[in-house]
């Protein structure tokens, strides 16, 4: 079985300092540095530092939130504040505290041969709340009445989860490294000056003065680097070393204050931008995103190799800044495997088309491939390749030459017709047309794992909100309220809530149509329910959680004078993740088959069957698994069906903003974990799955249903997203009802990649599926055996990656379920 | 009266080895030869079958057996029995089994649904991908494949035909003006060794060959497009892996096929069709013969290419069996 292990991938093309560094960080929690959470208060009794709304759409960490609080709060370091400190206002409090810590409290280092400086960032620091604010936000929070309680019910009745997640989004960086953090500086000056002296002294004077402090924290930080870069330069033992130390010295005194001039200062000031914005949000990085890293880099590339900088010093850099992206995986070290249990998501995207649909390939993008391949198994940046009509052969060659080389595609590959019909349906449905247009809607980009958004401007908040679409058929079920018993944590059964549409008894229906009106009614009110859920959160977010720093970095928040989590962002959407589509989809197929289409049961029947868990009712049961209309076959009834219920909810989004920073719904389907999380607590559903079995991931057909293979499975997806128009659509006759993007994961047996014959069959593949299919896809290659194998023996699979829902995890640390389920996923595939 | 329908064994999409690129395969029921060997059982008779998949679906509700009019089926002891003899394939057990473990062989289609059914994966096909008709034997279905071929051709799809060539000289004329891929079995050069352990001799495979090479040698510039032709020997254990048999069948390409084919494959026997013969209740020949071994494959190709027909396009395909 050594022969197996032997065809997981390795890392190589390393040259001794990234093999060192590499090395290193696989230590571990061994190493004698790391990046951990550090923690910082203001020592008063109030002091409040971790942000419990953080874990809301977390529920497995939920019931340690106070665990965590106490624990946060004692192991953080008090520092002197001034004595009218509670007198400024919250922005500026917190602007002078993240930056006090980072310049003056947090340790820099620069590991051995390092190219890029910025180590240490992952902080947990006080809010710095007053008491009275902090009163009012426990108030807001806590007690029976208080958000967390409510936000645990909503869990655990089944709806889903809202809360708000912070990074998730693509900040200007691409301004920084042109012209600095001066530039920014020096605007939000003159703005501030613009302000009339009753402005100064309200919130908007406090705004933007918060932003000057947070906009020199980058100047501070590198020039501190920068010193100690020459400290290490005098001792270094060789020459090369010596010189490059120097050199980083040199750069840092440039960037990030300002424009970079070489290839190494873009990267140098790319890093220092980005880290510092994990800092800001005292989120240890998932979703905050580079976008088109292979844009807006290339003319600094071209530049450095113009200049003599040999291409490969310059993948040494970006080695280093793939390093440093791993390092955000200390945050929580000591606490499981490395503290790497999925892909963080600091997202890249690279190729893919510019204006009039030409190809942006450059070297530079060829370079990101190297490094990809060369780094893995290393999970972060996570790359996220755009493929287009257009795309060159040399493109898609070398992805398909990667997929068939690691255990499945090492990065998510977005399609950019149907992507940028979503986008663009995101400017019409929300009057942003000036903002979204066919003018710029190719510098997209997406974030966390494949949510696409706009770059720069754009307050896109993805993971926020998890709607589970079954629960609304339950409603229909029961005429308002719960079918079955849901349970609190202690074991004690919720009592019976009608608070859902009155829609009549459904033995009473005629029709499959009067059922699904009943059901379109009790969806639309979920969505409603879910905003409301969320606006409380909004409302938390955009009173005690200011971000300055991360202001400066998104278009908008300067020029209105407002945080960008008050809403200061040109655009700023958020995302209703729909969660158990196909589950929903073929629930309503198996009762439209049972009851309207075949007789075979009665409504009472079917109801009784579920509320029994489909006990002493197996041949029903086996009848809605099996013969029942599936979505995920090609089949056009059925999959017509998933675009009607797609359709409804997606647009029901539209109707919505957030009340306190004006965020506006929209939808897209990212399941996260949740269709495993959601199984043992959603009631039994019609398509046959018992309560406990699993629930449907994303955009995905339920587990083992697309029995006509990828093509078909691919092709139902494409057609629930509104398939195409030929007189229409909003790009190229795409339509597009996900604007924000949908996980599809597609597992292929090795086969289907062994020679170049094949290759050039799975290329064929991926062409109809730019033309087909859905916004982004996850290509998985693997074997059961191998699986099996490596469940048995852990230990010898360490670095065996899959990729589930769009983000990468280490097989032997996703828990025995997961591994289970993808096991499962394999066995079926019969190709 | 055109044939407006046929009976379809089975579609399969996303199909690499019937040809170039990604392609759905069309296998149509009956057979003109039963090859001992036969990877496609199933396949052979022309009237429909019903089977029963043992595997993890049958639940043993019993419906079945009592939806049977003609009292063919039993529940025995492993599993759902069927008696051959009585069973007329009226499929109403298929209607009942609620997990659909009985299976009916041997669908109906006719050939519009067909063709929409066999060009969704069309974004698919690119360039080089499309439709194979394969089987059983698809030319026994001529009339109906040779029509489903000219709506493809129109529609611009990439069409291949694969045959055994023990079909009548008109069938293969009409595929030989419309399909742009010919994948053509020569199994065994003997006629008395191809009559007993295919069931029939192989003189009319042979003239249908040299048709087709001549066919292809003589198309005319104003003509339809000539049809590539590869020409395909499964090498079975005991049966077609003799080099004797390869050097016989090089031999023939020399004489008459050289200039015509694009490729000769030797494809290696595989064991993957054992479930198919239980389920139909039948006994494989083949049963514990172990896969070939990647040396013998080499030595058969040695064989191949030094039999006269041209060495360039001789390739072996399939799996083999690994050591250890």
């Amino acid at each position: 079985m050594t022969a197996l292990s032997e065809t997981i991938k390795k890392p190589r093309n390393l040259s001794p300092r990234i093999e060192w560094l590499r090395d290193f960080y696989f230590e571990g929690a061994d190493r004698d540095w790391n990046n951990e959470y550090l923690s910082f208060g203001t020592g008063t009794d109030w002091d409040v530092i971790t942000d419990e709304t953080f874990v809301y759409t977390m529920y497995s960490i939920m019931p340690s939130i106070d665990a965590t609080d106490i624990s946060t709060k004692l192991a953080a370091r008090p520092i002197p504040i001034p004595d009218d400190f509670f007198s400024w206002d919250l922005v500026e409090r917190r602007a002078w505290f993240v930056k006090k810590v980072m310049v003056d409290y947090v340790p820099k280092e620069i590991l051995p041969g390092d190219l890029l400086a910025g180590s240490r960032f992952q902080l947990r620091v006080s809010k710095c709340l007053s008491k009275e604010e902090n009163d009012e936000r426990d108030r807001l929070l806590l007690g029976e009445q208080g958000l967390r309680q409510k936000t645990l019910a909503y869990h655990e009745r089944g709806f889903g989860n809202c809360g708000p997640s912070p990074g998730h989004l693509i900040p200007g960086y691409e301004k920084i490294v042109k012209y600095g953090f001066k530039h920014q500086f020096e605007h939000i000056c003159e703005l501030y000056d613009q302000l009339s002296e009753s402005e100064k002294s309200g919130p908007k004077g406090a705004q933007l003065r918060a932003m000057k402090t947070a906009a020199t924290m980058p100047k501070e930080i590198a020039a501190q680097y920068s010193a100690i870069c020459r400290e290490l330069a005098e001792k270094a033992k060789s020459e090369t070393r010596k010189a490059e130390l120097l050199q980083m010295s040199e750069n840092l005194k440039r960037v990030p204050w300002e424009g970079a001039t070489t290839f190494w200062e873009a990267v140098m000031s790319l890093w220092i931008s980005h880290m510092l914005v994990m800092a800001d949000e005292n989120y240890p990085g998932p979703g905050d995103s580079f976008g088109r890293l292979d844009q807006y880099l290339f003319p600094y590339w071209k530049k450095s190799v113009d200049e003599g900088m040999d291409p490969a010093f310059g993948k040494e850099i970006l080695k280093c800044l793939w390093i440093h992206c791993n390092t955000v995986y200390d945050a929580q070290i000591r606490i499981g495997n490395q503290g790497i249990t999925a892909g963080y998501g600091q997202l890249f995207t690279f190729s893919g088309m510019g204006k009039d649909g030409k190809d942006m390939s450059n070297d530079l993008t060829f370079a990101l491939f190297d490094c990809i391949e060369d780094m893995t198994p290393m999970l972060e940046p996570k790359p996220n390749v755009r493929l287009h009509k257009n795309s060159p052969d040399k493109v898609i060659d070398r992805v398909v030459d990667m997929i068939s080389e690691s255990q499945g595609a090492p990065f998510l590959i977005n399609f950019d017709e149907r992507s940028m019909a979503g986008m663009l349906r995101e400017g019409r449905m929300s009057g942003k047309e000036d903002l979204i247009n066919m003018d710029n809607v190719f510098d997209y980009a997406s974030v966390g794992c494949l949510e696409n958004t706009m770059v720069g401007n754009d307050r896109s908040e993805t993971v926020n909100c998890n709607l589970n679409l079954v629960k609304s058929l339950e409603y229909v079920l029961s005429d308002g309220t719960d079918l079955v018993e849901y349970y609190r944590m202690d074991g004690s059964v919720y009592p019976k809530i009608h608070d859902g549409v009155k829609t009549g008894d459904p033995r009473e229906f005629k029709t499959f149509d009067e059922f699904f009106r009943a059901f379109a009614l009790q969806l639309k009110n979920d969505v409603k329910r879910m905003v409301e859920m969320y606006n409380q959160s909004d409302i938390h977010r955009a009173k005690y959680t200011p971000t300055p720093y991360l202001s400066i970095l998104v278009k908008g928040c300067a020029e209105s004078a407002t945080d960008i989590s008050a809403g200061g962002a040109e655009l700023k959407y958020v995302t209703i993740e729909g969660v158990t589509f196909a589950t929903t989809v073929d629930s309503l197929l198996a009762i439209k088959y049972l009851v309207y289409d075949e007789k075979i049961c009665s409504m009472d029947e079917l109801i009784q069957a579920l509320k029994d868990n489909w006990e002493g009712h197996e041949l029903l049961q086996a009848r809605a698994k099996n013969r029942a209309p599936k979505y995920g076959r090609d089949d056009d009834e059925a999959d017509e069906l998933a675009r009607c219920i797609m359709e409804l909810w997606a647009d029901e989004c539209w109707k919505y903003k957030s009340e306190a920073s004006g965020e506006q719904f929209r939808a897209g389907m990212l399941s996260w974990n949740y269709w495993i999380t959601y199984a043992p607590i959603l009631f039994a559903t019609p398509d046959g799955r018992k309560r406990g079995q699993f629930l449907s991931n994303a955009i995905c057909p339920s587990n083992g249903m697309d029995i006509n293979g990828p093509t078909a499975n691919a092709n139902s997806v494409g057609k629930a997203l509104g398939g195409k128009n030929a007189d229409g659509g909003d790009y190229d006759g795409y339509v597009n009802y996900l604007p924000n993007g949908t996980s599809h994961t597609i597992t292929f047996s090795p086969a289907m990649l062994r020679d170049p014959g094949h290759k050039t069959k799975f290329k064929a593949f991926l062409k109809g599926y730019i033309e087909n299919g859905g916004t982004a896809l996850q290509i998985n290659v693997l074997d059961a055996d191998m699986l099996v194998e490596a469940q048995k023996k852990p230990e010898d699979y360490r670095h065996l990656l899959v990729r589930v829902t769009g983000y990468n995890a280490y097989f032997t640390s996703v828990g025995k379920e997961m591994q289970n389920e993808i096991i499962a996923r394999e066995m079926q595939n019969k190709y | 009266m055109l044939q407006q329908s046929a009976t379809v064994l089975d579609i399969q999409r996303l199909s690499t080895e019937d040809g170039p690129g990604l392609r759905t395969t069309v296998f149509l029921k009956g057979c003109s030869l039963a090859c001992t060997w036969c990877h496609n059982p199933e396949s052979i008779p022309f009237d429909r079958q019903v089977q029963w998949i043992e595997q993890g679906r049958c639940i043993g509700c019993g419906l079945c057996v009592e939806s049977c009019p003609s009292g063919s089926l039993r529940a025995g002891g492993k599993g759902i029995e069927i008696d051959r003899k009585i069973c007329v394939a009226c499929a109403a057990c298929v209607k009942v089994c609620p997990t659909a473990a009985m299976e009916l062989k041997g669908e109906v289609w006719n050939l519009d649904a067909l063709i929409s059914e066999i060009t969704k994966d069309r974004s698919f096909f690119g360039k080089e991908g499309g439709v194979t008709f394969s089987g059983g034997e698809a030319l026994m279905q001529a009339e109906f494949v040779i029509a489903a071929v000219k709506i493809l051709k129109e529609q611009g799809i990439h069409t291949a035909i694969d045959t055994a060539g023990c079909v009548p000289e008109s069938a293969m004329k009409g595929v030989l003006e419309n399909a742009d891929l010919i994948l053509y079995d020569l199994k065994l050069a003997d006629p008395a060794a191809h009559k007993r352990f295919t069931a029939a001799d192989n003189t009319l495979v042979l003239k249908n060959a040299k048709l087709a090479a001549a066919y292809h040698k003589d198309y005319k510039i104003n003509g339809p497009e000539r049809p590539e032709i590869w020409i395909r020997t499964p090498i079975i254990p005991g049966a077609t892996d003799s080099e004797e048999n390869i050097t016989r069948i090089g031999a023939f390409i020399a004489d008459h096929m050289n200039e015509s084919i694009s490729r000769w494959e030797l494809i290696s026997f595989n064991n993957l069709c054992q479930s198919k013969y239980n389920r139909l209740g039948l006994t494989w020949d083949f049963e514990s013969t172990p896969l070939i071994k990647a040396e013998k494959m080499e030595a058969l190709v040695k064989a191949a290419k030094e039999s006269g027909a041209d060495p360039s396009k001789i390739l072996w395909t399939g799996s083999t069996f690994m050591e250890g």
